[in-house]
């Protein structure tokens, strides 16, 4: 029997136009694929994009393709998703709308992990590159287990607010001691920390796609099942508990899959801030506050500005790049200005 | 008979104890409303019972069994909580909200049943909410927003209601619509209504057993006629009452107070 029919008719197009808001998104992102693939130093026309992906380029057409420009978008877009969905569960269990992984201290502590090794072992040159997302998502967990056990009470568990706080204060603890560590740096080094901070999308390369890819695989249908625990989450502890979620292992599970996904994503992106926090937000105003939905809209919206923010670094100041990073954020800040003049009204 | 059993519980927050060494018996198939001046206990100790505070000392029991080690699933499908202040997220519709009550009987990734959408539909036809099932909750007045929540709570398909301050920022006309709502209930599906109430006329006309505490502690319980004396009232709440009876219930009732002169 068809559940649809006990929907009444509004319903039912409240559910088409979420599914079409969907695909929507998967359109926007191919589209940026196509313009994106199409946008670098060496020009090529959109023909020659479809050729080459088809098999029918020339040995340069395909080196650039393959080996530079396809691995950097997928990253963008993996990133994207990463962090969106992060920041989607993040608000989502703290019912804090201003909640995202940077809060949590996981950008802070990626970038910390990352100093420490450059200002240490300044001299390696090619091997460490490997390390780093390692290193990055070595900080960035750790980060995470901090706060955690710093905003841990007896009695009563974790309780969002402190969560958040104690967050605030660790990663402005972290901060300021990366600030101490640059005076250890040399200017290259530096101008290399800065950049990941900024968050360049810097580890374009096959081999990143493969360390971020199981991440995804794994932690997004987990997040994806819990989408109706997120959902009575988010109705606060005392409505949770009384639907019968056992809220505090639920929020450590989510917790951890949220911590997983941006530190994945921060390891090979560098610090890319805003879109944990503006990605969720503009999926709830096209598809509501309903996680089923929430969750893939959050993703979608999250990989395409990645892969926007991304394109128009690269191409805004040819041969030169802006990282993807700072492209989001001015691209954010307005919009979040926006809201806030909004929520005035 | 007894749904519900509170034997010598302590319940706090850190190192201070807000509610000690109390015992009471909930009644089956009846309202049961917990009076007290503020800050006596009666949240807590109603959050007690919901399990979303742990007893320091002492058990509450559901049909015998301790609630704490029962399955938080179990529970609720037993009884369903209705907390004081129940914010719902921006762009959630009536129906929505309504359909989360279905949580503990839904497994896996969760498609709602047809059973599902019949304790829906029924909880949005009860409550009156028919007309509004679509709009965002946002959009509607206190006293529909409360509508809804108890909607939510009917949808859980439980016997057990528990309610803290329902009637709480609403204006007369609408209090006494939530309460007949949950006379109904009562009345008509013999479910156990349990609940704080601030009104303590409304807690004497609509209730058949109240439970009066003070300073975390029991002062006494029964049904209004015992509870609602002029005794008893100094007691709990240091007023000088004047007594009367509802016209409506026929239950005792407080005219209008006065303060003692050596109050605190």
């Amino acid at each position: 029997m068809n559940n649809n029919s006990f929907l009444t008719a509004s319903q039912q197009k409240a559910r088409k136009k979420n599914f079409f808001i969907l695909s929507i998104l998967v359109v926007f992102i191919v589209i940026t694929f196509v313009i994106s693939m199409n946008t670098g130093v060496i020009k090529l026309t959109p023909m020659e994009v479809i050729r080459t992906l088809f098999g029918f380029g020339d040995a340069q057409q395909q080196l650039i393709l393959y080996e530079f420009r396809l691995p950097r978008i997928i990253i963008a877009v993996l990133v994207g998703m990463g962090l969106a969905t992060s920041g989607a569960i993040l608000q989502g269990i703290s019912k804090n709308a201003l909640a995202d992984p940077g809060i949590l201290g996981i950008n802070a502590g990626a970038g910390l992990a990352v100093m420490l090794f450059i200002s240490f072992f300044p001299a390696t040159t090619a091997a460490p590159v490997y390390l780093l997302p390692v290193l990055a998502f070595v900080g960035a967990g750790l980060t995470a287990i901090v706060i955690y056990t710093l905003s841990y009470k007896r009695h009563e568990g974790i309780t969002p607010m402190r969560l958040l706080l104690t967050g605030i204060a660790v990663a402005a603890g972290i901060s300021s001691a990366m600030i101490v560590l640059t005076l250890r740096l040399s200017p290259e080094n530096y101008q290399f920390v800065a950049t990941w901070l900024a968050g360049s999308i810097w580890g374009s390369n096959w081999k990143f796609v493969l360390s971020l890819l199981p991440w995804l695989l794994i932690l997004f249908p987990f997040v994806y099942a819990k989408s109706r625990v997120l959902n009575i989450l988010n109705l606060g502890d005392l409505t949770a508990v009384g639907l019968g979620a056992s809220i505090e292992k639920e929020r450590r599970w989510l917790l951890a899959a949220s911590v997983g996904l941006a530190g994945a994503s921060v390891s090979v992106s560098g610090g890319i801030g805003f879109v944990g926090l503006i990605a969720p937000h503009l999926a709830r105003q096209l598809v509501g506050a309903k996680h089923q939905f929430l969750l893939p809209a959050s993703a979608l919206v999250g990989g395409l500005l990645v892969l926007l923010a991304d394109t128009i670094g690269r191409s805004i100041l040819e041969p030169s790049e802006i990282p993807a990073g700072i492209v989001v954020a001015v691209l954010g800040a307005p919009y979040f200005l926006y809201l806030l003049a909004r929520v005035k009204e | 008979m007894t749904v519900l059993e509170i034997e010598h519980v302590a319940i706090g927050y850190s190192s201070t104890l807000i509610v000690d060494d109390l015992s009471v018996a909930i009644p089956k198939g009846q309202i049961s409303t917990i009076i007290g001046p503020n800050g006596c206990g009666k949240s807590t100790l109603l959050k007690a019972v919901a399990r979303v505070l742990r007893t320091q000392d002492g058990a509450v029991y559901l049909d015998g069994k301790a609630i704490h080690q029962l399955k938080t699933k179990e529970v609720a499908k037993r009884m369903a909580i209705l907390p004081q202040t129940a914010t719902a997220p921006g762009g959630l519709t009536v129906f929505e909200l309504v359909s989360y009550g279905r949580f503990p009987h839904q497994t896996g990734f969760g498609t709602l049943r047809k059973e599902d959408y019949e304790y829906i539909h029924w909880a949005i036809d009860v409550t009156g909410l028919r007309e509004f099932s679509d709009r965002p909750i946002e959009a509607l007045s206190g006293g529909q927003r409360q509508r809804v929540w108890i909607a939510m709570a009917l949808a859980q398909g439980t016997d057990i209601l528990i309610l803290d301050e329902p009637t709480t920022y609403l204006d007369l006309a609408h209090q006494l619509d939530i309460l007949l709502l949950l006379q109904k209930l009562n009345k008509e599906e013999g479910r156990t209504i349990v609940m704080v109430l601030h009104d303590l006329n409304h807690a004497s006309r609509f209730s058949q057993f109240m439970i009066a505490m003070r300073d975390g502690q029991l002062v006494v319980n029964g049904n209004p006629d015992e509870v609602m004396t002029k005794e008893n009232l100094q007691k709990v709440f240091n007023i000088d009452a004047t007594m009367a009876l509802c016209p409506y219930s026929n239950n005792p009732i407080c005219l209008s107070y006065q303060l003692y002169e050596n109050a605190e």
